[in-house]
């Protein structure tokens, strides 16, 4: 009777050594796995997204896998990646939706498997996203308005190229941007076309629209692709120095083009930032931390012109150190 | 064990004992942060040892730079083309004339771009400040097409008389990283190498501060001196780096350091806490299960007993000695005094049976004189016949009686002696009741108390016929049911209420003679137990039925004692 009672005492002891030892050496030894799957993989503005994600891999220890179709169109491609992501075991996915509406469906399947999703970039019809981080586009509009309103001309015409309308991003830059060009009546006329993201269909786009309006004097690439091509366009027909080209992203080419005075006025992003923000969000919001899905936490974005490229500050925004 | 004591006791020791800790932690804390500041500075001497000399690599270098630009012997071309293949951290060699131009330029990343408007690496404004050179800030390069390496430009006049007046080497910024990236202090502390101006010429995290995710409080930093600075939770430790405009800062973190071990002394608290509370409680159950809890049920064992002696029954607990021997004692007590208590009921019992055999033996004297003054009066009128009735059934009541001192008798006898006494009682009466009997043969040989039914008998002639004129009637019926036997003397007198009843039940004859009701009823208890004796059914003006129950008795010796 009294062995026995001292059996569970000690038994007790024991386990009581045990909890604490097991206190003390509290923490995680599994790391989380979280992939990125964004539009492309060989724009500046994604290799410095991958830069960022990877520096917040190194910070915060986690796996990383970054996945993206070849085409800025292929959401298909991206569903494809975020079943595989599920499939594989993924506890966050980090996302920059190709299509608003057609890549609902699985990131909600990825949702209800139990993978937090963190948006960035571009937005996704989806109420079970944790955080989003990425422009503010209809303010990056703004912006892109005010360099193309910036100049002496009388009288403006603009020809806008953006990229698929089933996007998000590109729908609220213009919106942005044709709110601030209705402000000024200098501007007469606006033309906008529609193409595939790739320099080519916008080079392609760029010299149909300037051919049927020859008045346009400035030309506006709403995304990294788009502003190459429409830089490209303007060099081919000889014409830089009537049209100015107000682009988007730090595109290599575009800086070159702009420093040879083809493009008058880079809206930078900061990819590298989304890349960092995306991973550490999905980081915190597996630790329990809970964001506002509904506000973007926004990526700082700068105007960069030939005048001021090379100012601390816009280095800083343009090339990426190391 | 009290509970109160164990509390104060255990609240004594955590008490103690983090108070002690607290204390500890204290020095300790005062000593952690000493070592984190001693080791900071240790660290960050070493990181401003390495740049510097790495600098005075790079002063060596432009040496032999302006001495082979300065020789116009030299094939230029071929000397770079090694010298930059053996030196990947330089970007660019350029030289510029008087005014500032670029004369020439020679790099691995290409040719200088045809329309160069701005060029980062050389500021003609700067070289009235330091006409002895200096060294830029970080800035990309901007000679060539697309190429955009993040360096720091370091400046030197070339002999006057050339057309080439400065010499400028674009150093990359990641080279420094292999000085400056592995460096820890503590477990998050890390350094950068900052200019005079409070640019950060290399952050291991320099990409985050670009890109607005991560700052340094750099206007805080250019306020400190070289030495340890402990601002709130961070030890900041400068040290310049000799002959150059650069310092070194380490940043590490007083909080985790001071945090992780005050948390790792609280774990030691709790955890000593734990284990006290539990030898503490070890040691109260051991005590309590040695000491108060057998002391406890032997108190209740002593209540138990007050309250009912006759049924108790007590084992002995265990224990210390000295209460496994208190509890000994008691058991002992318990079993003599249960024996006593046993005697004395028997010894009682006893002395009842004497007394109630002693009032058997006595006659009531009245019953006595009436009857032989009946007798007397038969004999004076010659009435032979009933005198010798009357004298028999005297012998025969006498005899039954003393039965050779058997207390009980058969059944049978019983009944004779019942009899005898209406027959004389019936003659004294003048015939004013009959009698009859209803007796089932069975129970004849069944034993019974003697005189029984003749106390019960008179009980019904005194106080139940008496009154009546005539027409009085006594049925004595004794019959078997299950193992008992069921006697009944049922009179159609007067009757009785119930104040009456409980008295004749209750109350001893008040002429000390003969045989009542309660003794009858009395012997019967003593002798057979609580569920046998004299029931008493009566209503007045009606009549009076009483009932005797007993067992069947084969065996007087059973009962006898």
């Amino acid at each position: 009777m009294r062995s026995k009672k001292i059996l569970i005492a000690l038994a007790l002891v024991i386990s009581l050594i045990f909890a604490a030892c097991d206190y003390s050496g509290a923490g995680k030894d599994s790391r989380y796995n979280i992939w990125l799957v964004v539009k492309s993989t060989d724009t500046q503005f994604w290799l410095s997204t991958f830069a960022g994600a990877n520096a917040a891999k190194a910070e915060y220890n986690v796996d990383l896998t970054i996945v993206g179709p070849d085409t800025e169109e292929d959401y298909e491609k991206q569903n494809e990646y975020i079943e595989q992501a599920v499939r594989e075991g993924a506890d966050a996915i980090v996302f920059s939706a190709i299509s608003y509406s057609e890549n609902a469906a699985a990131i909600d399947a990825a949702a209800r498997a139990g993978v937090k999703v963190v948006v960035i970039d571009s937005d996704v019809d989806s109420v079970n996203v944790s955080a989003r981080v990425g422009t503010d586009n209809v303010q990056a509009g703004r912006m892109t308005g005010s360099a193309v309103l910036d100049t002496d001309e009388e009288e403006i015409y603009v020809g806008i190229v953006n990229f698929a309308q089933g996007s998000r991003n590109g729908q609220e830059r213009e919106q942005g941007l044709l709110e601030s060009l209705d402000s000024d009546a200098r501007v007469k006329d606006i033309y906008t076309i529609n193409v595939a993201a790739t320099p080519e269909a916008a080079e392609l786009g760029v010299q149909n629209l300037i051919a049927e309006h020859p008045e346009i004097n400035v030309l506006v690439g709403l995304n990294e692709p788009l502003a190459v091509g429409t830089a490209r366009a303007v060099v081919d027909l000889g014409i830089e120095d009537e049209v100015r080209v107000v682009g988007f992203d730090t595109n290599p080419e575009c800086i070159e083009l702009m420093r040879d005075g083809a493009v008058s006025a880079l809206i930078a992003q900061n990819p590298y930032a989304m890349g960092y923000l995306g991973v550490e969000c999905a980081w915190k919001s597996l630790e329990g931390e809970t964001f506002d899905p509904d506000t973007w936490i926004d990526t700082a974005t700068t105007i960069i012109t030939k005048e001021n490229m090379f100012s601390q500050e816009s280095q800083q925004a343009l090339f990426s150190f190391g | 064990m009290n509970t109160v004591l164990l509390l104060a006791l255990i609240g004594t020791v955590v008490l103690v004992l983090s108070s002690a800790l607290i204390l500890s932690i204290r020095t300790y804390q005062k000593s952690l942060v000493r070592s984190a500041a001693t080791n900071s500075s240790r660290t960050v001497a070493q990181v401003s040892n390495t740049v510097n000399d790495y600098l005075a690599g790079i002063d060596g270098d432009m040496e032999t730079l302006k001495e082979t630009l300065e020789d116009p012997d030299v094939e230029r071309k071929e000397f770079f083309d090694v010298f930059l293949k053996i030196r990947p951290d330089v970007a660019a060699v350029s030289t510029y004339d008087s005014t500032g131009e670029l004369v020439n330029c020679y790099s691995l990343l290409g040719e200088v771009r045809p329309n160069l408007e701005t060029n980062t690496s050389f500021d003609p404004g700067m070289m009235d400040k330091y006409a002895d050179g200096y060294v830029s800030a970080p800035h990309v390069v901007s000679l060539f097409e697309g190429a955009y390496p993040w360096v720091v430009t370091m400046i030197a006049p070339l002999e006057a008389g050339s057309e080439e007046s400065w010499i400028a080497l674009d150093i990359n910024c990641s080279n420094i990283s292999a000085y400056i990236n592995d460096v820890g202090i503590g477990q998050r502390g890390y350094c950068f190498l900052m200019d005079e101006d409070g640019n950060i010429v290399y952050h291991p995290q320099q990409q985050l501060i670009y890109s607005d995710l991560k700052s340094e409080n750099i206007d805080l930093i250019e306020t400190l001196g070289d030495g340890d600075h402990i601002e709130g939770s961070v030890i900041y430790t400068i040290q310049s780096v000799p002959d150059s405009r650069w310092q070194v800062v380490g940043v590490s973190y007083v909080q985790e350091m001071i945090t992780d071990s005050v948390s790792e002394l609280g774990r030691i608290l709790l955890f000593a806490a734990l284990v006290i509370l539990v030898a503490m409680l070890i040691i109260s159950s051991i005590l309590s299960h040695a000491l108060s809890r057998p002391v406890q049920s032997l108190a209740e064992a002593m209540t138990q007993f007050e309250e009912n002696a006759e049924d108790f029954t007590y084992t002995p607990v265990g224990g210390v000695r000295e209460v496994r021997t208190l509890s000994e004692s008691f058991s002992h007590m318990v079993i003599r005094l249960q024996s006593l208590m046993g005697t004395v009921k028997d010894e009682q019992v006893n002395l009842r049976k004497t007394e109630l055999r002693a009032l058997q033996a006595q006659i009531n004297p009245h019953f006595l004189y009436n009857t032989l003054d009946s007798i007397s009066w038969m004999t004076e009128r010659g009435k032979k016949d009933e005198v010798v009735e009357m004298v028999n059934a005297l012998a025969r009541l006498f005899r039954i009686s003393i039965s050779k001192g058997h207390e009980l008798i058969p059944i049978r006898s019983e009944i004779q002696h019942a009899e005898s006494y209406l027959q004389i009682q019936s003659h004294r009466y003048k015939n004013q009741f009959t009698y009859s009997f209803n007796v089932d043969e069975d129970c004849l040989d069944h034993l019974c108390n003697k005189i029984t039914l003749q106390p019960i008998i008179e009980n019904a002639i005194y106080h139940g016929i008496n009154g009546l004129v005539d027409g009085g009637e006594i049925v004595v019926s004794v019959k078997g049911e299950g193992d008992d036997i069921i006697m009944t003397v049922e009179d159609n007198g007067n009757g009785m209420n119930e104040d009456q009843i409980a008295a004749i039940m209750n109350k001893e004859r008040s002429d000390h003679t003969g045989i009542g009701i309660k003794n009858v009823n009395d012997r019967l208890k003593i002798y057979f137990g609580a569920d046998y004796g004299i029931r008493i059914e009566s209503v007045p003006d009606e009549g009076t039925k009483v009932i005797i129950r007993m067992p069947k008795v084969d065996r007087g010796s059973d009962y006898e004692k």
